[in-house]
């Protein structure tokens, strides 16, 4: 468990890094949660390392133009903490205590999970969730791509061998909206069987707007666009009744822990729970 | 010194060590980074190894290209089955008829068993470039087909995995008392069920790891590994290697956790001490995660068919099974194969009266990492298959579960009790464990809550795990049936030096047990120092003669009798000098905490006196008083001694996610005279902890042909502590056994009775669904498609 030879580049600003990613087989060292572990069973095996872990310009989080911007370089516990997230996105909060164990948390970035692209991952989900933009920047200089789009397949992503994902942008939404995530794995810190976040806009006792999204279900997180439309015009009251078919047609992976029909079984579960969850934090701050 | 004065008598107490809870000797030295385990030995010329491991199940091998790996700097040698022809297949005999010994070369030759086994080794300057060699090396295999499931295997149309093992069956015995077959024909009520544990690893934190280091100009090897039995090993190798014992070492340095899984002899140790004489260097490997996964010993892994009689009062008339234990590729050194299955049939009955028994038991190779020891051996399986028959028996006649163990446990009267598959318990709280862990869960007030939480949609079970098992066990007896080696006996050497200090030295091999407290407790205790004052050398060959280690629940029983009679003998002598000095009875003199002394007098001097007095003062003592200070004893209980123990957990599923929450875990056990009451504690604590992993979520999963599926810690899933409740141990003792120290091993019962505890809670929880636990672990996944397959045949 040992990794092959490479060669390691710590670049100090971005543009070196840019530049050292022009090479036939050169990868990003951020936290190494991921990376790493691949690298000593040697499943990857890339002749160049690029640190980016100097580029303290990608390690932070501030407010810009109605939206939050959360550097690649952000760790989950300093998400989880973060002041301006726990204001406008506390469910970002919530959401990172279900990323694995605090020593994971310390190290691993959001610009890691996100480019990894685990469908099981929490980052994805909460970034389709949240109708975030993920900012890359390569040769050409800066490009702004949605979720749906970024997210391909299962560890594949939009992103280019030359290019770096710098941050997310998730806009700050209206502080009536109740948000929630919630998610089921074997043991505390495990990967997610089915993960689900969701938030919802009430309207006199009403769901006015309601959002609902699973990783786990699939290749890519994935957004219940059709239950979100049923949603709308009910009272919470219906959320278990309009939730409970929602894993039809969908077709989950299956692995040694959890089976295509145990995945299913999950999801109307999650939904009803976390929507239900987002419609009582609705209407006012919680 | 020997002039007498008479002072007020004042009150004597001699303090007690055994029984109290003294801090660990060895944590300091541990907690602050100091300790020193394998990893850490750094020696000058030191090269690395790193294995080509196979990555078929069954496979010829045509071939082996390692010309690029040789050609790499920094490499300095390749080797496979070739280089070491001078070397004997690993073999474990036995004495049992029928057996098949299979033969393990210590690098593949011509054909690998399983994914994972070693088939070329490289060494070069550093585990990086070992690896990066290994690497390059292409092994060109023709797959040969092999059943991997253990039933598959025994079919009369499967693939032989060993010439000489005729239809994959390694050994078939069985064990009979009375006619059970009739007796359940003839019997009111019967229940019957197929049982399975699944194979899981030992997975110590510390992987296996060696370091050999050779004296050229002695010609004598010396072995540091990461082993729970140097003796063991040291014996094996002088043998393969053919060399004199007195110029091979072996010693176990600190060591992270064994678990059984370091309780066997491996092809590693074997290469790594044969290289270091070859090549004249020390050779270091240690093993990464991987390797741990796919090539140490694996446990349990079978599949018991059984059937229990009962009458109406639910009183057991009869029980029968039929075992089948997947032994993986090959038999286990220097245990044999029959270990782990054969346990399972002899320990099956368990602590109940059953009058007739059939127990019928065959061993399966398959291609597969072998099975060894490992924490509880045969006895989690046995006691899970017999705990869901009990209540599945009770079930049926709608008896409470705790009144069905109370008609029919072994009841204080009727001990010793021989047991239908020949094992005889000890007198041992079997009654009494069963009513302390029932009265102190509240059994009624638990049905009270579990009743309302079911009104609200909440399911909540409980279950009961009793058992009994057989620890400390001397040489009348075989850890393993047939085994070729003693295991009953400990040496134990006691000494003070010339400056006073004491040292005790054993066989054994602490490799997490507190050996170095409760050892020293015993010594102190008995010979009148400090614990603090006892040194404890164990793990290292070259101070005894003979010893196996530490497994089996046996260090304490055996150890610690080694140490008590061992220590009585120095004590004596200890008393005889002194008496010399102090011109006294010697019967009239006294030890402790650090003193010698004749109560009531002036007469006092501390060991550091009597040593000079002994070794250094030439004035002092006439030359025939002046006794070497050193005592060596060995212990041997001939039979072993019971350790009992009533394990009650209680689960609570969620039924929408099936998600299976322990809320409470209780043991109840009789160790006897407990030497650490912390000690116990921690093994109690350890031993559950892995019976919940278990029951609820270790697992290596294979595919058809025999690749391991669950590689590494993101898929082989261990209990953290967030999966863990608060554990409540409650100590009882009842009749001390007749051994020097009344003590009873307990190292390894947590393992044995939580599983069974957690299965029967699980059912219990579920019980309206009409589902039984018979599959381990139960996963919530594997729990939902439990219950869709009743509804579908509903």
């Amino acid at each position: 468990m040992k990794p092959a030879p490479f060669e390691y580049l710590r670049p100090r600003t971005l543009h070196e890094a840019i530049a050292a990613l022009a090479h036939d087989d050169a990868k990003i060292l951020a936290g190494g949660q991921s990376l790493v572990p691949m690298m000593n069973f040697r499943l990857v095996s890339p002749e160049r390392l690029v640190d980016i872990n100097g580029l303290s310009d990608l390690a932070t989080i501030s407010e810009t133009g109605g939206s939050l911007r959360i550097g690649a370089l952000v760790r989950h516990a300093q998400a989880a903490r973060d002041p301006l997230l726990a204001r406008h996105l506390p469910v970002v909060a919530e959401t990172m205590a279900h990323v694995a164990h605090v020593a994971i948390r310390n190290r691993g970035t959001i610009g890691g999970s996100l480019v990894h692209a685990d469908p099981s991952a929490e980052w994805p989900l909460l970034v389709r969730l949240l109708d975030g933009v993920l900012e890359l920047l390569g040769p050409d200089g800066q490009r702004a791509v949605a979720p749906e789009d970024f997210f391909i397949a299962p560890l594949v992503t939009d992103l280019a061998e030359d290019e770096v994902l710098t941050g997310v942008l998730l806009p700050v939404p209206d502080p009536d909206m109740g948000m929630a995530f919630d998610e089921v794995s074997l043991r505390a810190g495990d990967f997610a069987m089915v993960a689900c976040g969701a938030n919802v806009m009430l309207d006199d006792g009403r769901i006015a707007s309601a959002r609902l999204a699973f990783g786990g279900l699939g290749d890519v997180p994935l957004r219940m666009e059709a239950v979100e439309a049923a949603l709308v015009g009910q009272t919470p009251d219906a959320i278990a009744g309009i939730v409970a078919d929602c894993a039809e047609g969908l077709d989950p992976n299956e692995d040694m822990h959890a089976s295509v029909a145990y995945r299913r079984r999950l999801a109307p579960v999650l939904a009803r729970r976390v929507l239900e969850r987002a419609a009582g934090r609705a209407g006012g701050r919680t | 010194m020997n002039e007498s004065v008479r002072t007020a008598p004042t009150e004597v107490t001699r303090p007690k060590y055994v029984g109290e809870k003294v801090q660990r000797l060895e944590d300091p030295r541990l907690l602050t980074g100091a300790g020193r385990y394998v990893a850490d030995i750094k020696l000058e010329r030191m090269v690395h190894l790193a294995f080509v491991r196979s990555d078929q199940s069954h496979a010829r091998i045509l071939g082996i290209d390692a010309d690029d790996a040789r050609a790499m700097t920094g490499v300095i040698a390749v080797l496979t089955a070739e280089d070491f022809t001078n070397i004997a297949d690993l073999t474990a005999p036995s004495r049992m008829k029928n057996y098949h010994a299979t033969h393990c070369p210590i690098l593949a030759r011509d054909v690998v068993r399983y994914v994972g086994e070693p088939v070329a080794v490289v060494v070069a300057r550093d585990r990086y470039l070992a690896e990066d060699a290994a690497a390059l090396i292409v092994v060109d295999y023709e797959g040969i087909e092999a059943a991997s499931d253990p039933v598959a295997a025994l079919k009369p149309e499967a693939v032989q995995l060993h010439d000489n093992v005729p239809g994959n069956l390694v050994f078939e015995r069985s064990f009979a008392t009375g006619d059970a077959p009739g007796e359940i024909d003839a019997a009111p009520h019967s229940v019957r069920g197929t049982f399975r544990l699944r194979r899981k690893s030992p997975l110590a934190i510390e992987n296996r790891a060696y370091v050999a280091e050779y004296d050229r100009g002695r010609d004598a090897l010396t072995l540091h590994g990461s082993t729970q039995i140097p003796g063991v090993v040291r014996d094996e190798l002088a043998r393969l290697l053919d060399m004199p014992g007195n110029r091979i070492r072996v010693t176990a340095p600190d060591v992270g956790g064994g678990f059984g899984g370091k309780g066997s002899l491996y092809p590693e140790e074997v290469i790594v001490t044969a290289l270091a004489r070859r090549l004249e260097r020390p050779v270091k490997y240690v093993s990464d995660r991987l390797e741990d996964l796919t090539s140490t010993s694996q446990g349990f892994d079978e599949v018991v068919e059984a059937t229990l009689a009962f009458d109406d009062e639910g009183r057991f008339l009869a029980l029968q099974a039929d075992i089948i234990g997947d032994i993986g590729a090959y038999s286990i050194i220097p245990w044999t194969a029959a270990l782990e299955p054969v346990q399972v049939a002899s320990f099956l009955p368990g602590p109940y009266r059953t009058p007739a028994y059939l127990g019928r038991v065959r061993g399966v190779c398959t291609p597969k990492p072998p099975t060894g020891p490992y924490r509880g051996v045969g006895r989690p399986m046995a006691v899970f298959a017999m705990e869901r028959l009990v209540d599945m028996a009770a079930a049926k006649l709608g008896l409470d579960p705790a009144e069905s163990r109370r008609r029919n446990l072994v009841r204080p009267q009727d001990f010793p009790f021989r047991i239908g598959s020949g094992i005889r318990w000890d007198h041992s709280g079997f009654m009494e464990c069963l009513e302390k862990a029932v009265e102190v869960v509240d059994l009624d007030g638990f049905r009270d809550r579990q009743a309302k939480a079911r009104e609200q949609g909440r399911w909540l079970g409980i279950g009961i795990g009793t058992y009994a098992e057989l620890t400390g066990i001397g040489s009348r007896i075989a850890v393993a049936p047939g085994m070729p080696i003693n295991t009953g006996a400990e040496t134990a050497s006691v000494r003070i030096d010339a400056t006073g200090a004491v040292t005790a030295t054993f066989a054994t091999a602490s490799h997490g047990q507190s050996l170095e407290t409760t050892l020293a407790q015993i010594v102190a205790e008995e010979l009148g120092v400090r614990p603090g004052d006892v040194t404890v050398v164990q793990g290292d060959t070259a101070v005894t003669a003979h010893g196996t280690g530490t497994y089996a629940s046996r260090s304490a029983v055996i150890g610690g009798g080694a140490a008590i009679v061992t220590t009585r003998v120095l004590v004596k002598k200890v008393k005889r000098v002194a008496a010399r000095l102090f011109d006294v009875d010697p019967d009239s003199i006294q030890t402790g905490d650090g003193d010698i002394f004749v109560p009531g007098t002036n007469h006092r001097i501390g060991f550091g006196e009597l040593a000079r007095a002994v070794y250094s003062d030439m004035t002092t003592l006439p030359m025939e008083a002046r006794e070497t200070l050193e005592a060596q004893e060995s212990y041997d209980p001939f039979l072993g001694t019971t350790t009992a123990a009533t394990h009650i957990a209680e689960v609570e599923i969620d039924p929408e996610t099936l998600a299976i929450r322990l809320t409470r875990f209780l043991v109840a056990e009789d160790c006897g005279r407990m030497i650490n009451p912390m000690v116990v504690d921690g093994q109690v604590h350890g031993g559950v902890v892995q019976g919940i992993g278990v029951a609820l979520m270790e697992e290596l999963h294979f595919d058809e042909a025999g690749q391991l599926l669950s590689a590494s810690l993101a898929d082989y899933l261990i209990p953290t502590s967030a999966e863990v409740p608060m554990l409540e141990v409650h100590h009882l003792e009842t009749e001390l056994p007749d051994n020097p120290g009344g003590f009873r091993g307990m190292g390894e019962g947590g393992t044995i009775g939580a599983p069974a505890a957690i299965a029967n809670a699980v059912a219990d929880a579920i019980a309206h669904l009409g589902i039984g636990i018979n599959n381990l672990p139960i996963t919530p996944s594997k729990l939902h498609a439990l219950i869709a397959e009743t509804q579908k045949t509903e």
